[in-house]
């Protein structure tokens, strides 16, 4: 093997490493953003690229795409209170949220990639309800402290 | 044609947005406390805002329509993924005897409850909550209130409920009951809330 091409070897090995130790890391000092409560039918998670099956008590996490089949629906209360739930063939992504239980402060913005959504907002809402958005494919909410549904059929549609 | 196709037939020529298939749909719900609050929806560039219960948002073919919905729809609608909502949570407050970290009577008899109130509910969780007055500083009524909060948190561990099942939250002199000015004493506001969700 040429001496650049060893180089090269060395360096993505290197580069793997260090990425796979320092996603471990962010993995260990995250918070789990909510908890599952209820769950029927299929529905699984993607988390740190691998899909895995969700079921009552798992922690959900930023960064989180959770999916449910035709017979799926799932439950999740974060950590600020807010009660999310999709029904079924759904796909919801968990993009950002930070609540800080001393001062109650925080962000949440979740995207409903397709399907069932029904929110009711919870400590971060009340505090800063700017800071608390939901986005579908074609659409953005501000929320105002309060209960809805959302339902989008995905993309350009 | 059937029956139904033309009553929808007619609906749509109606009222054409309502039957148009929507790529999007939002829908305000009032809260049980019968108070509802605001969305705004942004989408191709128009905005529209959902106060009222039961406000009704469609996107359709770029246009974004302002519509009403009522229970009765949204049962048909969305009944089963309502049905599929987690628990909302509940919240019960604690006192302890004037200058001790003893509970009242009262307090005790509910924390005696919470371990079969707790295990009603699926992946149940107790968040302990600990307030102080507004006597002292800033910073050691946080840490005043997160000890108020470990003595609970101690108490409901004793009551047979799982560690990992409970989380300890310290908000000092931030969300008194009674409001009062700085350093004011107030036995109302020293107390730690147990939420169960």
């Amino acid at each position: 093997m040429p001496a650049i091409a060893r180089l090269a070897c060395v360096l993505l090995v290197s580069a793997a490493l260090l990425l796979s130790a320092s996603s471990v890391e962010a993995a260990a000092d995250t918070a789990p953003a909510g908890k599952v409560k209820r769950s029927e039918g299929s529905v699984t998670v993607d988390h740190a690229g691998q899909t895995q099956p969700l079921s009552v008590g798992s922690p959900l996490f930023v960064g989180d795409r959770i999916r449910t089949g035709s017979d799926g629906s799932v439950g999740v209360t974060l950590s600020d209170d807010t009660l999310l739930t999709a029904g079924p063939n759904s796909t919801l992504l968990i993009n950002e949220f930070q609540f800080n239980t001393t001062t109650e402060e925080g962000s949440l913005l979740a995207t409903l990639v397709k399907g069932t959504l029904s929110v009711v907002t919870g400590l971060i809402a009340k505090q800063a309800p700017e800071n608390v958005r939901f986005k579908t494919p074609n659409v953005v909410l501000g929320v105002r402290g309060t209960e809805f549904i959302v339902e989008t059929r995905g993309e350009g549609q | 044609m059937s029956k139904a196709c033309c009553l929808c037939a007619l609906l749509c020529s109606l009222s054409l947005a309502a039957c148009a298939p929507f790529s999007d749909r939002v829908v305000l719900l009032p809260g049980p406390d019968g108070r509802t609050g605001a969305v705004l929806v942004s989408a191709d560039g128009e905005q529209k805002v959902l106060s009222e219960p039961y406000a009704d948002v469609q996107v359709a073919d770029g246009k974004v329509v302002l519509l009403k919905t009522s229970p009765g729809m949204v049962r048909d609608d969305y009944g089963a993924l309502l049905a599929m909502q987690p628990a909302r949570p509940r919240l019960f407050v604690v006192h302890f005897d004037a200058g001790t970290s003893v509970l009242t009577p009262a307090s005790r008899t509910l924390l005696a409850s919470m371990r079969a109130e707790l295990a009603t509910l699926p992946a149940g969780e107790a968040v302990v909550i600990g307030h102080t007055d507004r006597v002292g500083a800033l910073e050691a009524n946080d840490r005043l209130s997160l000890q108020r909060a470990t003595l609970v948190r101690d108490m409901l561990l004793s009551a047979g409920i799982a560690p990992e099942a409970i989380a300890v939250v310290g908000r000092g002199e931030r969300a008194p009951v009674v409001m009062t000015a700085d350093e004011v004493a107030e036995a109302r506001n020293r107390r730690v809330e147990i939420k169960l969700r």
